[in-house]
């Protein structure tokens, strides 16, 4: 059952020290975590990733495992992209070069379960309201 | 030094026994099961409908019910439920005992803005009377005009529940100095339907007053003494989850008032009738 998720706003992100040394983009995902809590199952959210780079670039922005989602660009040095995603797992976004063999940078929105702990509700027939 | 027979021996290992006894309903417990609630989360619920609680008492207009909140905390023994206040000693995937505090309900029918009215909650009034005194020095009116003030009960609760019928049994004493009267609270409730987002449930029980309540809030040391009550009711109820945050909830609740609190000068129906259709929100 999908449940309605409350996801937590992210701060911009720059691509990890190690992508930025082998290539000049910056890789922005918004949001960077989304926190279930209570019964909730699933995150339900609109995702933004945004790119840019020094020179024109050609390259997809794929999600691991989600071959529906594909976006590419041919020589532009900057792009957006927006998309609304139901998951329940650390979601993996990537640049990769047009023929998806090497990623160029990435970002993961991490889930995160709020560490609840649950006991029984008092059951009361007396209760009008019960 | 107790011997191990001595009454008072038995019931402290009693008491020690129910106070150690695993606290085992944390493990049964997950986020998927409608019966759990998760420890240290507030739960605010508000409910909008149409409703009507009636008043036995004489002049006194019927109770509406429109807005209905319903509030709730549970800690890892601590619970809040609306005006009830308790503490788990045991519990388990069958059964819980509780010390709980509860409000006495009879004030409700005395105080339009008793916060029973607004926090609705348990079934109304209840006494066999001893025949009025010979030489009534106080009038309806008089006894009318004497203000009932919001009492509050403590005792042990037993809850407990096997599939589809779940049960409840408590043994209070008024605390707050009103009255000093005991009251005995038993209900069982069983599921008649049950799909995949309704539930329909009946529920028969109890209520047994002491003369303290029943003289409190429905007699008078001079003019009307009452002796203990017993009020029988029985509901009938249905809750329907519309999505995650909206349900749908209906019920009508008969209670029959015992003679000793029928037969009071200030009493001019021996029912109450409550009733409601609306729905709820969950914040």
């Amino acid at each position: 059952m999908a449940a309605a998720t409350s996801c937590a706003s992210s701060v911009s992100i720059a691509a990890s020290e190690a992508s930025a040394t082998q290539t000049p983009i910056q890789f922005d995902v918004r949001p960077r975590v989304c926190t279930l809590s209570g019964k909730e199952t699933q995150c339900e959210t609109p995702i933004r990733a945004a790119w840019r780079s020094t020179k024109k670039e050609s390259l997809c922005l794929v999600v691991a495992n989600r071959p529906e989602v594909k976006r590419c660009w041919e020589n532009f040095n900057k792009g957006t992209y927006s998309i609304d995603m139901v998951f329940s797992d650390d979601l993996l976004i990537e640049l990769r070069d047009t023929q998806l063999q090497t990623v160029l940078t990435s970002q993961a929105i991490k889930v995160i379960r709020e560490a609840l702990e649950y006991r029984r509700k008092r059951r009361q027939p007396w209760n009008i309201l019960y | 030094m107790l011997s191990r027979r001595h009454p008072s021996f038995r019931f402290a290992l009693l008491i020690a026994c129910l106070i150690s006894l695993p606290h085992n309903a944390l493990a049964e417990c997950d986020g998927a099961d409608e019966e759990c609630v998760p420890i240290g989360k507030w739960d605010l619920q508000v409910g909008l409908g149409v409703g009507m609680r009636s008043n036995p008492v004489i002049g006194r207009s019927n109770i509406p019910l429109v807005v209905v909140p319903k509030i709730s905390y549970y800690g890892k023994r601590f619970f809040l439920d609306n005006l009830e206040l308790g503490f788990a000693l045991h519990e388990n995937q069958f059964s819980s005992i509780a010390i709980v505090a509860t409000p006495g309900y009879d004030s409700v029918f005395f105080a339009r803005f008793d916060p029973q009215n607004l926090f609705v909650a348990g079934s109304g009034s209840a006494a066999s009377a001893i025949a009025p005194s010979a030489q009534p020095t106080v009038t309806p009116d008089d006894l009318l005009k004497r203000k009932r003030r919001l009492s509050y009960l403590a005792g042990p609760e037993w809850n407990f529940n096997y599939g589809p019928v779940a049960g409840q049994l408590a043994l209070l004493k008024e605390f707050t100095g009103r009255h000093d009267g005991t009251e005995v609270r038993a209900a069982i409730a069983g599921e008649l339907l049950k799909k995949a987002r309704g539930t329909m449930t009946a529920s028969i029980g109890a209520t047994w007053k002491s003369a303290a309540i029943v003289n409190y809030y429905y007699g008078d040391p001079t003019y009307y003494r009452a002796s203990s009550a017993l009020n029988p009711f029985a509901k009938l109820a249905y809750t329907q989850r519309l999505n995650s945050k909206w349900k749908l909830n209906g019920f009508y609740h008969f209670e029959l008032l015992d003679d000793a609190i029928a037969n009071s000068p200030i009493i001019e129906a021996n029912v109450i009738n409550t009733f409601f259709v609306g729905v709820f929100y969950s914040f």
